[in-house]
């Protein structure tokens, strides 16, 4: 018996191929979601088990610790604005034919990504001072945030304008373009795109990072949670509600992330 | 620069920790490792516990130097001074540590609350000016240098011969006994049964503020069993069920005042205002008032060496 060449199997093999696939998926988005149900529902109930939770402590200081959030969140968003500007500046810096401006820069992003942050907080909190700048402690963790994410993110703008095809500036300067207009119309554009999906992981790394800006007594989640916890010697209740507060923060943002990242690609097939 | 003089405490504590093991195992009694203790007294590790930038410290290495503040005299010349600036801008900003009940603790508004507040609040408004909170760490308090963050200073602190270097202080408000406690778990109930001689020969872990020792008693930890702090706080560390008891009564007390930075603005004027304001407060009563209040019907205003 012979079969015809290139006729297609018959519809409904594809069609049980297709439900049984379906149904590997659902069971395996099944059994994801029970595990972290299981594992997430055991960790509340082993610790609500040992009865050193105090529940009512959780309702009177909870919303107080929360609050907290929105300092955070504030300083996040301010941060990463600011340091989005200073890393375009910066990758152009990088890329320049000018010594001096590329020695510039290219010092900038070693000493900020040679030094700790949490010491770079604590200097522009209370080293400056002492040659008399004042700066308030919200602004001065903005200022620290920004200055140390802005020196990442000038290596992610780097490498984003880099990734714009040569052909591009080529065909541009072919035009007679003149050279700032080149960047600030083709190649910076396309560079934008390309790092988007990066700010926003520089931005989810920043929500947990926001939390050393609690050295300078910015009232912001972990200090809330800290000085509430040892004021009521519940720093276990305290500390929980800021860890769960950032974790459900950054998956909120993660998830927006994600929907960026694959919006961005929609383009590139 | 203080803060990092604060982590630096971290090794040293680990140290510490490490020499106690060496020494003793907890709250075993006499497992036999030599170390010589004499009869009824506890074997406990010879470690005490205090607030970093506390004068405890001071006193636990015997370089305790309690003070007077200077005399105060009216000045002739107002202009420019901080009284003007806090006067202008109808807001006087003060310092308060939240880490400090009962004098100084939050609400679950986010305010604060305590007999410090309470006092600041008063002077506030004998000052005719709104009041304002600013929450640094205890130890940039207590350092100078507050690059015009705040004003003054409304947070129990003593008056000694090396911070009135860099702060200049008003007389006391009032005046607490400092006192020792140890852990339950230690079992020691009398400053008699310590197997050292106190101040000698103790060795200190030093966390940021008062609140941290209690803090590490209740949560079990046991790099230390004993705690030098103030007496109301030893006693509301009580009140709050924290495993502790008190094993001695003052050993030494604690002249308390409000301070202003030394190398902010000039500040004679707000020194003299301030300085009168709680004289007058002392006199009509009001600082009884409140002591009576935060302190379990103690009136801790009255200065035990007159």
């Amino acid at each position: 018996m012979t079969t015809q060449a290139g006729v297609s199997p018959r519809p409904e093999i594809l069609e049980q191929i297709r439900a049984a696939q379906r149904r590997s998926r659902l069971s395996f988005r099944l059994w994801f979601a029970l595990t972290w149900i299981g594992l997430v529902g055991g960790l509340v109930f082993t610790l609500w088990a040992t009865g050193n939770i105090d529940l009512s402590f959780i309702a009177e200081w909870g919303p107080f610790i929360l609050g907290g959030a929105g300092i955070t969140i504030l300083l996040c968003v301010t941060s990463i604005v600011f340091a989005t500007i200073l890393a375009v500046f910066g990758a152009i810096a990088r890329l320049s034919a000018n010594p001096v401006i590329n020695g510039v820069a290219s010092l900038y992003v070693s000493l900020v990504r040679g030094t700790p942050l949490i010491v770079q907080i604590i200097f522009v909190f209370l080293a400056l001072p002492q040659l008399d700048i004042r700066i308030p402690a919200i602004p001065a963790g903005i200022l620290a945030l920004s200055f140390n994410y802005g020196a990442y993110m000038t290596e992610i703008f780097r490498a984003g304008i880099q990734a714009v095809p040569r052909g591009q500036r080529e065909a541009a300067e072919a035009l007679g373009m003149p050279e700032h207009l080149i960047m600030r119309r083709i190649v910076l554009p396309q560079a934008v795109r390309i790092v988007i999906p990066a700010i926003g992981n520089d931005f989810v790394a920043m929500i947990k990072d926001s939390a050393l800006v609690s050295v300078i007594a910015v009232q912001e989640l972990l200090w809330r949670a800290q000085n509430v916890g040892r004021q009521n010697f519940r720093s276990l209740e305290a500390l929980l509600i800021a860890a769960l507060v950032y974790w459900v923060l950054t998956i909120v943002f993660s998830f927006f992330q994600e929907r960026l990242e694959r919006r961005m690609a929609r383009s590139d097939r | 620069m203080n803060t990092t003089r604060r982590l630096a405490i971290l090794p040293i504590a680990a140290l510490v920790l490490a020499a106690c093991q060496n020494g003793g195992t907890g709250a075993s009694p006499a497992d036999g490792n030599g170390d010589g203790n004499g009869n009824g007294t506890v074997d406990i590790s010879n470690v005490v516990c205090v607030g970093e930038a506390t004068t405890y410290l001071d006193w636990l290495n015997g370089d305790f130097e309690p003070d007077e503040p200077d005399p105060i005299e009216e000045p002739s010349d107002t202009s420019g001074d901080l009284l003007e600036t806090i006067r202008d801008r109808g807001t006087i900003i003060v310092s308060t540590d939240p880490n400090y009940a009962p004098q100084s603790f939050l609400q679950p508004d986010g305010t604060f609350v305590g007999f410090d507040i309470d006092v600041a609040t008063e002077i506030a408004e004998r000052l005719g000016v709104e009041i304002q909170f600013e929450t640094p760490d205890w130890d940039l308090i207590t350092a100078g240098s507050w690059a015009e963050r705040w004003d003054i200073s409304v947070g129990s602190m003593t008056i000694t011969t090396p911070r009135k270097e860099v702060l200049s202080f008003t007389q006391p408000y009032y005046f607490t006994p400092a006192a020792l406690a140890a852990s339950e778990r230690s079992g020691v109930t009398s400053v008699d049964q310590l197997p050292f001689e106190l101040p000698d020969g103790a060795e200190a872990t030093t966390l940021p503020t008062d609140a941290n020792c209690a803090e590490a008693i209740q949560a079990g930890r046991e790099e230390f069993d004993l705690w030098v702090s103030a007496g109301p706080t030893i006693d509301d560390a009580i009140n709050r069920g924290i495993p502790v008891t008190k094993v001695s009564d003052a050993i030494y007390v604690e002249n308390l005042a409000v301070a202003i930075d030394k190398s902010g603005p000039p500040h004679d004027a707000l020194l003299y205002e301030i300085d009168r304001i709680i004289g007058e407060m002392h006199e009509d009563g009001t600082l009884t008032e409140l002591s009576e209040e935060w302190f379990d019907g103690e009136d801790l205003t009255q200065d035990p060496d007159e």
